[in-house]
């Protein structure tokens, strides 16, 4: 049996964070994952994150995951993988399936960072081919280079099902609705702006009934629900699918916590192992990070692991006491800046917030439509286009931890200050030079620069695309407004994309100037 | 919580559904209605469903099952799903071939 210091059961964004804060401190610690590849979900997330820089928000998921793994490799952190954890004994003995035989090894530490799977909702039809779970379609598009189907319903509105949903569109499929139980969207509002645009209609309480098909999905039936969940008779409506894509939360997978003896919780986030401040369980020795302890974001999770990693080292003897204080200072800091919020977990589930922290009236068309009235709009400063001269269109209405606006601005436009869940404010003072930096840098895709003065008659609306083929320079075609519909004519006159804007190109489009305030996304002309 | 089960209280006969026929348990391939039956034939927990029909003994270990069979069983004591305890997991905590056991290194 061999023995190590520390012993990381997933190595997914807790747990590979987990291992590198704790063998920087000189921890022997090996990192065990039971999938073939280490990163967990954060190869297939190629969308970018939120935060602030130190949480590396506006960089994308699969990125972060390479820095991750490049990082516990120069650390030289043992990994193993294909390594299924079978179960934990007494004195920390973990039991390994590897290959065709069980290995033992023994831990002074373990942090357990084993992450969450997949709720279904079982339906008529739910066993058949063709009903997927929203991973499921992430790990086809974005590792494999697959489209799940052509035309898909997505079944949840909160961040996977509408992240997920506009990867969808990204690979090239239609996405015919997106639906949820609730009476309003679960996820935050950017997420929902940028599929709505598109022309992708949420459909508030309204739930899948059945899926059409025998050994494939070849429709779905959907149908208006009461306020307690349940079918409205009459209500059922066929919607032409292939695809239907179960996005309805998560659920912890915290077997293992609950094998070793640790204190569980059994609540409405699932069962999950009790932690103090620095995520140790009620067994000494034995931390939890992660989604394991409660689904949140993989940033939030980066920390919690860094967290767990270096109180095992602390435990270990390898961190002094006031080095540790600082240190976890500082990281719980930071964490705390990501806890803030209407969607924070605090938060979670309350339906009675009506304001913004600055006191601006929560749009309701945003929660129930995926999308902003520009009457709504006007309440927000930043959001105003009726402005001299080129300058940005900031439509982030929610308070959420994001910040990157305000670096990418090089002249000062926009601030959101300490508090990262402030809304983006725009400066009195500094020019816009139109460059296009905060339009591509926001991980909500929510700024626009509007010039209505581009031309006699005419404005020019940039907006951040992330599709191919990319428009040209000179390519005529209709411009969308916040809802997918059909505009006005519009004609691209610029197109950025640089190597800084890691995909997301620039594009200008020039439209009547009484559309400057509705146009917000640009169709080729086919 | 599972003191809270009461087996001595009337919880009335089993009476078909339409949904009966709806795969609950996907590994395992049982009905809900097969778990409705099995509530009426005196399985009250989780883990007594679970050796009864094999619901949640496949390839997920009750990982995705776990927490559809709950509400049934509860609906039908008439208990809240908080009241019906989830099963204890147990090791090996992944399926796994009998013969690997055969190298267990220790």
């Amino acid at each position: 049996m061999e023995r190590y210091e520390l012993v990381v059961i997933g190595a997914g964004p807790a747990g590979l964070s987990a291992a590198i804060e704790a063998s920087k401190y000189g921890m022997k610690t090996l990192l065990l994952d039971e999938n073939g590849k280490p990163g967990g979900q954060l190869f297939k997330q190629i969308h970018k994150f939120f935060g602030s820089k130190e949480h590396k928000a506006k960089i994308r998921g699969f990125r972060i995951g390479q820095e991750l793994l490049e990082q516990a490799q120069s650390l030289q952190v043992e990994v193993l993988l294909n390594a299924e954890v079978m179960g934990i004994y007494e004195e920390n003995d973990i039991m390994v399936h590897i290959g065709d035989e069980i290995r033992h090894f023994k831990a002074d530490n373990i942090v357990i960072a084993t992450g969450a799977a997949e709720n279904m909702i079982p339906f008529q039809g739910w066993d058949i081919p063709g009903v997927i779970g929203a991973g499921a379609a992430q790990t086809m598009m974005n590792l494999h280079g697959v489209q799940p189907g052509e035309r898909i319903l997505m079944v949840g509105s909160g961040n996977v099902g509408l992240v997920v949903s506009f990867q969808l569109l990204q690979a090239g499929c239609q996405v015919a609705a997106v639906i949820d139980a609730a009476p309003r969207i679960g996820g935050y509002g950017v997420h929902a702006a940028k599929v709505a645009r598109t022309g992708v209609p949420f459909l508030l309480s309204h739930t899948v009934i059945q899926a059409e098909g025998t050994d494939h999905v070849t429709g779905a039936v959907i149908a208006q629900v009461d306020s307690h969940f349940q079918p409205i008779p009459g209500t059922e409506q066929h919607l032409d699918v292939d695809t239907i894509c179960i996005a309805v939360g998560l659920s912890p997978m915290s077997q293992l916590a609950q094998i070793a003896g640790c204190k569980m919780v059994d609540g409405p986030g699932g069962i999950v192992p009790e932690v103090d401040e620095c995520y140790e369980t009620s067994m000494p020795g034995i931390f939890a990070a992660g989604d394991v302890t409660g689904i949140e974001e993989a940033s939030s999770a980066m920390i919690c692991g860094r967290i767990a990693g270096l109180a095992a080292a602390k435990r270990g003897g390898y961190v002094e006491e006031d080095e540790f204080q600082t240190a976890s200072a500082a990281l719980k800091a930071s964490l705390d800046q990501l806890r803030q919020g209407m969607f924070a977990k605090k938060n979670r589930g309350r339906t009675d917030l009506t304001e913004t922290d600055e006191g601006y009236p929560l749009s309701q068309s945003l929660l129930k439509k995926g999308f902003m009235d520009p009457e709504e709009l006007t309440a927000f400063p930043a959001a105003q286009v009726h402005r001299a001269g080129i300058h940005p269109v900031i439509e982030c209405t929610q308070n959420i931890p994001c910040n990157p606006c305000q670096d990418a601005c090089p002249c000062g436009c926009i601030e959101v200050g300490q508090t990262i869940t402030r809304l983006p404010v725009l400066s009195p003072t500094a020019q816009c030079v139109g460059c296009g930096m905060c339009v591509s840098a926001c991980p909500g895709q929510a700024i626009f620069l509007v010039n209505e003065d581009y031309e006699e008659g005419q404005a020019s609306v940039a907006l951040p695309y992330e599709f191919l083929p990319l428009p040209e320079v000179g390519d005529q075609g209709v411009a969308l407004d916040r809802h997918g519909k059909q505009l006005c004519a519009a004609q691209v006159v610029k197109v950025q994309k640089p190597a800084a804007n890691d995909g997301t190109a620039v594009l200008t489009m020039m439209v009547p100037k009484e559309m400057a305030d509705r146009a917000r996304f640009f169709e080729k002309e086919v | 919580m599972a003191s809270k089960i009461d087996r001595s209280r009337d919880i009335g006969p089993f009476v078909p559904q339409p949904d009966d026929d709806l795969i609950i348990c996907r590994c395992e391939e049982i009905t809900k209605g097969e778990i409705r039956r099995a509530v009426h034939e005196g399985m009250y927990t989780m883990t007594e469903v679970k050796r009864y029909l094999r619901a949640g003994m496949g390839l997920c270990q009750g990982q995705t099952c776990g927490r559809l069979v709950r509400p049934i069983i509860a609906k039908e004591l008439g208990l809240a799903q908080g009241e019906v305890e989830m099963n204890r997991p147990r090791i090996p905590a992944r399926p796994v071939e009998m013969k690997n056991f055969r190298k267990e290194r220790r």
